[in-house]
C-alpha cells in the first residue's frame, strides 16, 4: 500500500505537487461549504452580529410555502432535463458524417453552450413576450392568442427549462460526439454483417458501447438542473410571486433581499443534502466501473 | 462509423441530408438569429414595436460601434480577459499535478481526496456565496481580479481534476514503469512522460474552462461590484438595467460578449473532440 | 481530514496563501491611497452621464482623481451590503428612510450632521431634512425626489376624447372610455414585482389617509386589519373590471411603459424615469397627475421617494467625500442633474427648470398634505420582499386575497420582531 510513499523522495514530490490544488480547493470550496451549513443555526442579517437559534431555520423553511414551490421546480428541472442526453444524441446522430462543411455546422449546434447562459436567458425571454415575442407572432399567425408563458404559474417553470435545454443539449451533444468518434468499428460492421440496422444497432450496439458517455452526460445534467440560477434569475427573478423560484434562487433572494442569511443558509443545506445523495450516487458508481476495469 | 457514412456516389442522399441537417440548424438557431437580427436594427424599430419583421434600416457599424463607445462594454471585455486567461492557465496546472497524483500513486486518502474534489465540484456554488466573500475580504483581494481568479481556480481545479485523473489512468501503464526503470524522479515523469501525452486533453479542457469561466455570472456579481473589476456577464446584466429598452444594443452586446468562446470553439474544434474522446469519454 | 479545516489552521493557510498571491501583483487594487475619491452610483444614464461631468468639473477644480463606478439601479441593491461592509467607495448612493436607517443602525453610514449645519441645510431642505436624519443626526442628502403619479400622453387622450380623472368616479369612466376606444385603459409590468406596491400604496393613500399607511408600514398595524378591506376590494374591483394590462407579471416597467410610447395604453401609475423607457416624442406628449381622490377629506398624500447621496462609515477619504457634497449640493450643481431625470429639485432655493414633468411633480407635491417614500423604501427588507410578492400575486388572482393577506401578516410578525 505505502509503497511509493515509505520512501523520503517517493512521497516528497507527490506531496508537492497535490499541495496546491489540494489546500486551495479545501480552503475556498470545502471550508466555504462548511462554513454555510454553520452558518445556518444563527440568525443573521449579513451585516451585523450573529445569533444562535438552533434549528429555527429549518422549522421555519419546512413551514414556509415557498420552500415547497422551489422544491418542486428543482424536480420539475431535474425530471424536463432528462431530455437533455437522448436530444443530444441525436443531434450527434444527425451530424455524425464526414462531409465538407459539417465542421462549420457542428461548431454552429454548439453555439448554445458556448453563451452564456445570461445572453440565453435575454433571448427567450424576448422569445415568450406575450406582445411582441416571437412566439406570440407564431399564435398570431394561427388566429390565437399566445400564452403568456412568463406569467403563468403553471407554465413558468417549464418554459425556463426549455431555454435552460437549449444549451444542455448543445452539451450533451459534444459529449455524445467525441463518443460516436471513439465507437469500436469493428463490432459495428460485424453487426451490419449480421443485417442489424437503423435503432436495433443503435440500441443493442452503439448504445452499449456509449455507457460511459451516457454516465455522463446524465451527471453534467443533473447537476445543472439542480444549479440552476443565471436563467431563473434573468429571466422571471423567480417569478411571477415566486412559482418559478429554485432552491439556489430562494437561497440568493432570502439573502440578499431579505437579509435572512441564515435562513439563506439553511436552504442551502438542504440543497446540500440532496446534492449529496447524488454525488454519492455518481462516486458509488464511478468506483465500481473503476474496480470492474482495473 | 455510426450512423452508416453517406457515400460520395449518392449525390440525392447528400442533397436531401444536407437539406435536413440546415433545416434543424436554422430552427436549433432561431432564437439566436433573431438576436443577430435585432443587433443590426434601428433603436427606432424597438420604440415603434417592430420586434421581429424586417428591420427598417441596417445599423450594423453604429449598433456594434454603439456597444463600445455607448457603453463600457470594451472595458469589461478586457476583464473578462485578465480574469479568464490566468484562471485557466492556473487550473490546468494545478490539475494536471493533482491528476497525476491521484492517477498514479496509491496512498491512504487517494480516494477520498478524489472524492471530495469530485464532491465539491457537484456542489451547488452558489451556498458558498457569504463564506466566500468574507475570504476574499480577509485576504483584502475583494473587488479585485484576484478575487475571482482565485474562486474560479478553485473551484474548477474540481472538475478537471476529475477530467485529467481520468485521463492520465487511462495512459499505458508501461510508460511509467518504463520511467521508473529508468530512474526518473516524478517530476522528470511528469515533464517528460504526462505533460506530452495528455496535450489533447489539456486543450478540450482549456476550451471547457474558458467556457465556463467566461460566461460565470453569479461570483462576478458576488465579488466585483465595480466597474473596474466587472467581467462581460454582469456587464451585460448591468446593460439590461439600464438599456432595457435598447433592445438593439443589448442584442449587439449579447453578440459581441458571446464571440471570444464561439471563435475558440470553432479553431479547437478538433483538439476538442479528440481530447474528451480521450479523456473524459473513454476514462 | 477534519483537522484541516480547524480554524487557527487555516487562518494561517489563508494568511500564507494571500500573502503568496498578493506578491504576484495583481492583487493590488486599482488604486492606491493619496488624493483620490471613489463614488459608487446607480443611475440611469441621462443622469449618470451628468453625473460623470460634474464629478470630472470636480476633480478638476480640486486636483483630486474622482473614480465614479456605475452600477445597474438593481445590481447595486444586491451589491451595496458587500460593499459597504467590505470595501466602501467614499460616496455612495442609496434610498432615503427606513432603508437609510437600516443601514444607519448597523453603523455602515457616516455622520455629516456637521456638513449640514456649516452648509445650514436644513434651511433649504425643509420637511425633506426628516427622511435622511436618525435620532436628530443626518446621514445622508437627499436628491431629486420621485413622485409617483399617473402618466398619460395628451395626444392619445385628445385622440379618443378621453379626460384626465380626478376621482374615483372620473377614473372609472376614463378606463371605460378608454377600453371602448380599444386601448389598455391602466399599463402595469411587475415583472420587477415593485409596481404592483404603488398601486396599493396609493389606494392605501387614499383610503386610509398616511397616518394609518405609515403604521402599517411601521408595522404596527396588521395586514388581517379590516380596515384594509376596502383597499383590496377597491383594487379586486379594478381588477374584475379589466382595467389592467394583461399578463402584466410577463412585462418589465419599461416594457409596461412601452405600452404608453405606442399609443396603446391610456395611463401608467410610476415615477418620472418613466421618460427613460419612451421616445422624445412621446415624452413630449407625456402628462402627470396625482392619482384620483376617493375621498375628498382625506389627503391628498403621496409617494414620494427620495434618493440620497451618503457617505460610508469605513470610506478612505471621508473629508474628500464632504468636499464633494458640498460642491455637488449647491443650487446649480444639483440642478444640472436633478434635471437630467425631470425630478423634483430637493433644495427650495433652486429652479425646478423648464422641464414640464418636474414643474407639474413639484407643483402636485406643494399641494400634497404628507408623503410616504414607497411601500419597499418604508417597510423593512423581509417585509418588502413579502409583500411585492403578495401583491403581485393579488394582480393575478385577486380571490386570494385572504391568504395572501394572512402571509404578510406572518411576515409582518417576524419582521419587525429584530
Amino acid at each position: 500500500m505505502h509503497s511509493l510513499l515509505h520512501r523520503h523522495r517517493g512521497w516528497l514530490w507527490p506531496t508537492l505537487f497535490l499541495a496546491p490544488g489540494v489546500i486551495l480547493f479545501w480552503v475556498v470550496i470545502v471550508a466555504s461549504s462548511a462554513e454555510s451549513l454553520r452558518i445556518s443555526f444563527f440568525q443573521w442579517d449579513g451585516l451585523g452580529d450573529m445569533s444562535w437559534v438552533g434549528v429555527d431555520n429549518y422549522i421555519a423553511l419546512f413551514h414556509d410555502p415557498q420552500f415547497y414551490t422551489s422544491l418542486k421546480n428543482n424536480i420539475i428541472w431535474l425530471v424536463l432535463f432528462m431530455a437533455a442526453p437522448p436530444l443530444g444524441l441525436a443531434i450527434a446522430l444527425l451530424v455524425n458524417q464526414q462531409l465538407r462543411g459539417l465542421r462549420l455546422v457542428k461548431t454552429l449546434f454548439f453555439m448554445p453552450l458556448v453563451m452564456s447562459q445570461v445572453a440565453v436567458g435575454v433571448v427567450f425571454t424576448w422569445f415568450y413576450d406575450p406582445a411582441n415575442g416571437l412566439l406570440a407572432l407564431v399564435f398570431r399567425a394561427m388566429n390565437a392568442t399566445a400564452p403568456a408563458l412568463l406569467s403563468d404559474p403553471q407554465w413558468v417553470t417549464v418554459a425556463v427549462v426549455i431555454a435552460g435545454l437549449w444549451p444542455q443539449v448543445s452539451f450533451c451533444m459534444i459529449l455524445f460526439m467525441a463518443g460516436l468518434n471513439n465507437l469500436d468499428d469493428s463490432q459495428i460492421e460485424a453487426a451490419r454483417v449480421d443485417g442489424a440496422r437503423g435503432f436495433r444497432m443503435l440500441y443493442h450496439v452503439v448504445l452499449p458501447q456509449l455507457r460511459q458517455v451516457n454516465f455522463i452526460a446524465i451527471a453534467i445534467t443533473v447537476i445543472g438542473a439542480l444549479r440552476s440560477f443565471d436563467m431563473v434569475s434573468v429571466m422571471t427573478g423567480g417569478g411571477p410571486f415566486g412559482s418559478s423560484s429554485v432552491l439556489a434562487y430562494q437561497m440568493y433572494e432570502e439573502s440578499i433581499q431579505s437579509y435572512r442569511f441564515g435562513y439563506g443558509a439553511a436552504i442551502a443545506a438542504v440543497l446540500f443534502v440532496i446534492m449529496a445523495l447524488f454525488i454519492a450516487w455518481y462516486l458509488y458508481r464511478m468506483l465500481r466501473i473503476e474496480r470492474g476495469t482495473a | 462509423m455510426y450512423p452508416r457514412q453517406i457515400g460520395a456516389g449518392e449525390p440525392v442522399k447528400k442533397a436531401l441530408y444536407l437539406t435536413a441537417v440546415t433545416v434543424v440548424l436554422l430552427l436549433w438557431l432561431l432564437p439566436l438569429l433573431a438576436v443577430l437580427m435585432t443587433s443590426i436594427r434601428p433603436g427606432s424599430d424597438i420604440m415603434m414595436g417592430n420586434y421581429w419583421g424586417w428591420p427598417s434600416s441596417f445599423e450594423l457599424v453604429e449598433n456594434y460601434l454603439g456597444v463600445f463607445t455607448q457603453t463600457p462594454m470594451g472595458h469589461y471585455f478586457f476583464n473578462s480577459l485578465v480574469i479568464t486567461i490566468p484562471s485557466v492557465l492556473g487550473v490546468l496546472c494545478l490539475s494536471t499535478l493533482t491528476g497525476y497524483v491521484l492517477s498514479r500513486y496509491r496512498f491512504r486518502g487517494n480516494i477520498l481526496l478524489f472524492a471530495v474534489f469530485v464532491g465539491g465540484n457537484f456542489l451547488p456554488f452558489q451556498i458558498m456565496m457569504i463564506p466566500v466573500r468574507n475570504l476574499t475580504l480577509a485576504l483584502g483581494i475583494y473587488n479585485t481580479y484576484l478575487a475571482l481568479i482565485v474562486f474560479h481556480v478553485a473551484f474548477q481545479t474540481g472538475f478537471a481534476t476529475l477530467f485529467m485523473r481520468n485521463f492520465i489512468a487511462a495512459l499505458p501503464d508501461e510508460l511509467f514503469e518504463a520511467a521508473r526503470a529508468e530512474g526518473a524522479s516524478p517530476l522528470q515523469t511528469l515533464i517528460h512522460v504526462v505533460v506530452p501525452l495528455v496535450r489533447p486533453a489539456l486543450a478540450a479542457l482549456a476550451i471547457l474552462l474558458f467556457t465556463f469561466i467566461w460566461n460565470d455570472y453569479f461570483w462576478a456579481v458576488v465579488l466585483s461590484p465595480s466597474d473596474s473589476v466587472k467581467p462581460v456577464t454582469a456587464g451585460l446584466a448591468n446593460l439590461m438595467g439600464q438599456y432595457a429598452a435598447s433592445w438593439d444594443l443589448v442584442s449587439a452586446a449579447t453578440i459581441v460578449i458571446s464571440l471570444p468562446p464561439v471563435a475558440l470553439f470553432f479553431f479547437m474544434q478538433r483538439h476538442f473532440v479528440r481530447g474528451l474522446t480521450m479523456g473524459a469519454v473513454k476514462g | 481530514m477534519a483537522e484541516v479545516c480547524h480554524s487557527i489552521t487555516r487562518r494561517r493557510l489563508v494568511q500564507a496563501l494571500g500573502s503568496g498571491l498578493l506578491l504576484s501583483g495583481l492583487g493590488v487594487p486599482a488604486l492606491a491611497a493619496s488624493k483620490e475619491l471613489t463614488i459608487i452610483s446607480d443611475l440611469d444614464t441621462p443622469q449618470y452621464l451628468v453625473f460623470r461631468e460634474l464629478a470630472e468639473t470636480f476633480g478638476q477644480q480640486s486636483g483630486i482623481s474622482v473614480t465614479v463606478n456605475n452600477l445597474a439601479h438593481e445590481a447595486n441593491k444586491t451589491a451595496i451590503g458587500n460593499y459597504l461592509v467590505a470595501d466602501p467607495p467614499d460616496i455612495c448612493f442609496w434610498f432615503s428612510g427606513q432603508r437609510m436607517r437600516q443601514f444607519v443602525k448597523l453603523g455602515l453610514f457616516s455622520d455629516i450632521s456637521t456638513l449640514v449645519e456649516r452648509e445650514n441645510y436644513a434651511s433649504v431642505l425643509g420637511p425633506l431634512l426628516d427622511a435622511v436624519t436618525v435620532d436628530g443626526r443626518q446621514y445622508g442628502l437627499p436628491l431629486g425626489g420621485l413622485f409617483w403619479g399617473l402618466y398619460y400622453r395628451a395626444d392619445i387622450f385628445a385622440q379618443h376624447g378621453l379626460t384626465p380623472p380626478e376621482t374615483f368616479d372620473d377614473f372609472y369612466r376614463t378606463c371605460n372610455s378608454a377600453k371602448a376606444a380599444g386601448l389598455i385603459p391602466v399599463s402595469m409590468g411587475t415583472r420587477e414585482q415593485w409596481p404592483a406596491a404603488g398601486w396599493f400604496d396609493h389606494l392605501d393613500l387614499r383610503i386610509n389617509g398616511l397616518d394609518r399607511h405609515m403604521a402599517l408600514m411601521r408595522g404596527e398595524m396588521a395586514y388581517t386589519d379590516t380596515a384594509l378591506d376596502a383597499v383590496f376590494e377597491q383594487w379586486a374591483q379594478m381588477i374584475h373590471d379589466d382595467l389592467f394590462l394583461h399578463n402584466g407579471t410577463s412585462y418589465g416597467w419599461q416594457q409596461a411603459a412601452s405600452f404608453l410610447g405606442q399609443g396603446k395604453a391610456a395611463m401608467m401609475d410610476l415615477g418620472n424615469f418613466i421618460t427613460t423607457a419612451l421616445s422624445p416624442e412621446a415624452v413630449e406628449q407625456l402628462r402627470l397627475i396625482r392619482f384620483p381622490m376617493y375621498d375628498s377629506a382625506i389627503g391628498p398624500f403621496e409617494d414620494f421617494a427620495t434618493n440620497s447621496v451618503h457617505i460610508p462609515k469605513r470610506a478612505q477619504h471621508p473629508e474628500l467625500a464632504r468636499e464633494f457634497l458640498a460642491y455637488f449640493y449647491q443650487p446649480e450643481v444639483l440642478s444640472r442633474f436633478v434635471g437630467a431625470l425631470s425630478g423634483v429639485p430637493p433644495r427650495s432655493d433652486m429652479s425646478v427648470g423648464d422641464d414640464p414633468l418636474a414643474r407639474t411633480a413639484t407643483q402636485l407635491l406643494r399641494n400634497t398634505q404628507g408623503t410616504s417614500q414607497y411601500f419597499d423604501r418604508d417597510t423593512p427588507p423581509q417585509m418588502a420582499e413579502a409583500g411585492l410578492k403578495g401583491f403581485q400575486q393579488f394582480t393575478v388572482y385577486p380571490d386570494r386575497e385572504a391568504a395572501i393577506r394572512q402571509q404578510l401578516e406572518r411576515v409582518r410578525q417576524r419582521a419587525y420582531a429584530s
